[in-house]
């Protein structure tokens, strides 16, 4: 009787955490799922006072699912679609988000996580294997290096811009913001690569040492793959702080078909402050592809977080 | 007597300074874009910009920086900002991560989802919940501005001014502005907290746990006497964070609320920028950012003492 009493109450606290969760998963994603429901709006609907929040009302009925008045106006403001012969499905997109600003965030992101990656497992790997003089002051001096804010030295990076772009012919923004990114991201990807090379068996190399592999040759044969996994997560999370991130952008690039996509975003927002559907679908079609991402790779986020905040 | 001592191979000496060679680029980028601009910007913030060029000025900037009423007021925000969004990040983080830890089914979905607004940008964050309450079409504006439920005009968030200090010039009763984005700033600070609390909760033994437990240990116990203790260390690290995603995070100000209404959502990162950008003193922005680096080596100086009492213990 008592057993089976007990039994009971775990079963019900069992059930109540779940409960727990789901209502604080819901509230958690509440607000993305306003956003996504606000980008299917028309501007009638978008305007209305006071607001609804679903636009399925009929002048007779609070709520009839029949006569929800869905569209796609807003992404089709963000995108500007225009027939077009020789493109695939006969249109092509003209907007400046999907031209301009998003090849840009892509080309940034990329080249940014893959130098952060090269460099990171370089001097990661250096770090974990040799115990060089200094090599524990090294370490700290670029863990301290990870405090700095951004916003301090974009001061310095700023006025550093502009005499580059007044005194040397082949300054070019895209570059100097890739450079930047580098640098901001490099320090705690030393560390999170570091902390990957650690948990690499030293054996593995020294039996390859022996067996007449160069220093450089056991790096690239046997400890690179085996830290693979660990460099993704690194790579990952570069890409996603680099296509995230929005002041140094700002205030960096000063040519329009050189921004990212954060700050065409930002633009959108002054130039459409009242088209809420509009400001929706841009921020639906930036963040959907992080999104995806993701989902997708998690546990390898998890893994990269984790060794950046607990060993940092 | 010449030395007989045999050269060594070159090999020897390139396998010797392998290290110095893979660390080098990786040096020459943190020196360029984080060592020079920091030297850079103390150099900048004893200097004024006058026609023909930059001037010395001493520490004419800081005193012009204190002078100014906007300084000790965004300091003000600053702190209101960090104490709400330590608090609340901080708390709702523990109790998710318990909850997490009991293992009910569907607990790998739910990490999923409660993780997503962890990877969006804060520019975008800062969107969306301004799309909530825009006054007169945001969703929630109907409901906030319905003079029955927020006497006696209702309540517009974003344009909303700040009720009256209590005290003194420090802006304690924060406008509903600073109120929501402090709470925009927790929601997406908080996955990553629960993450971290979550990972050192997976640390607690099982066993002390239930000796604990065999002893005659009841929940509030357990919590108090022994998960707090072992997590301490994480939830110091998950604080400190927290403080300094706040103080160097302006990405939301600028989409949430643009240092607005007046100035009510000024804080000091958004200060920096407002200077230097907006009133083109880069001078007194880099005395400021002087200030805010400051702040930063103490929190990082912590940290590194006690991840290194941390080593130790283990």
């Amino acid at each position: 009787m008592t057993k089976n009493f007990y039994l009971n109450r775990r079963i019900w606290k069992r059930r109540l955490v779940g409960l727990a969760l789901l209502v604080i998963t819901v509230i958690s994603i509440f607000p993305i799922a306003t956003t996504i429901l606000v980008s299917f709006k028309q501007q009638a609907d978008i305007t209305r006072k006071p607001p609804v929040i679903f636009p399925c009302d009929t002048p007779t009925q609070k709520f009839d699912i029949k006569a929800c008045r869905w569209s796609v106006e807003g992404y089709q403001r963000v995108l500007a679609p225009k027939p077009d012969e020789g493109s695939l499905f006969g249109f092509k997109f003209t907007g400046n988000l999907l031209r301009i600003y998003i090849p840009n965030t892509l080309m940034y992101a990329f080249s940014t996580a893959f130098f952060v990656t090269l460099l990171a497992s370089f001097s990661g790997f250096a770090f974990s294997r040799y115990h060089f003089r200094g090599h524990n002051a090294l370490m700290a001096a670029i863990y301290a290096v990870t405090g700095v804010p951004l916003l301090t030295n974009i001061l310095a990076l700023y006025q550093m811009s502009i005499t580059l772009r007044k005194n040397v012919g082949f300054f070019d923004d895209r570059m100097f913001l890739v450079f930047v990114y580098l640098g901001f991201f490099l320090p705690i990807s030393v560390w999170i690569a570091k902390g990957f090379f650690d948990t690499i068996p030293r054996e593995l190399e020294e039996s390859a040492l022996l067996a007449g592999c160069s220093t450089l040759g056991a790096l690239f044969r046997i400890t690179m793959p085996l830290a693979l996994p660990g460099l993704i997560s690194v790579f990952l999370l570069t890409f996603v702080n680099v296509w995230n991130e929005f002041i140094v952008a700002y205030l960096l690039v000063t040519k329009n078909e050189y921004k990212p996509a954060m700050f065409g975003l930002y633009d959108f927002l002054s130039q459409n402050i009242i088209n809420l559907q509009v400001l929706a679908a841009a921020c639906i079609i930036i963040a959907a592809p992080i999104v995806i991402l993701f989902l997708f790779a998690r546990k390898i986020f998890f893994k990269a977080m984790v060794e950046g905040a607990v060993k940092g | 007597m010449r030395s007989a001592k045999p050269r060594k191979p070159i090999s020897y000496h390139l396998r010797k300074s392998l290290p110095f060679w893979l660390i080098l680029p990786t040096l020459i980028v943190i020196i360029i874009v984080q060592v020079y601009p920091a030297l850079y910007t103390i150099w900048l913030s004893m200097q004024a910009r006058h026609a023909t060029g930059w001037e010395y000025v001493g520490t004419q900037n800081f005193e012009r920086l204190f002078g100014t009423g906007l300084f000790p007021e965004s300091v003000g925000h600053t702190v209101i900002f960090l104490t709400g969004y330590a608090l609340v990040t901080l708390t709702l983080g523990f109790v998710i991560a318990i909850l997490l830890k009991q293992k009910v089914p569907f607990t790998g979905v739910y990490i999923t989802l409660l993780f997503i607004p962890w990877i969006i940008a804060d520019i975008i964050a800062g969107l969306i919940f301004r799309l909530m309450v825009t006054p007169d079409y945001g969703l929630f504006s109907g409901i906030l501005q319905n003079p029955a439920l927020f006497p006696p005009n209702g309540l517009s968030i974003l344009t909303a001014a700040r009720p009256a200090p209590w005290f003194g010039s420090f802006p304690f009763p924060p406008s509903p502005a600073m109120i929501y984005l402090i709470l925009a700033a927790s929601w997406r600070a908080l996955p990553f907290i629960t993450l971290l609390i979550l990972a050192a909760l997976q640390t607690v033994s099982h066993e002390v746990m239930e000796s604990a437990r065999i002893d005659g240990a009841n929940l509030v116990q357990l919590t108090r006497y022994i998960t707090i203790p072992l997590i301490l260390p994480t939830m110091v690290v998950a604080l400190f964070n927290l403080m300094l995603g706040g103080i160097n995070g302006v990405g939301m100000v600028f989409s949430l609320t643009g240092g607005g209404p007046g100035t009510t959502t000024y804080v000091i990162s958004y200060l920096l920028y407002v200077i230097g950008w907006g009133q083109l003193r880069f001078g007194r922005a880099a005395a400021l950012a002087l200030l805010i680096a400051a702040v930063n080596w103490l929190l990082i100086l912590s940290v590194l003492r006690i991840t290194r009492i941390n080593d130790r213990v283990r």
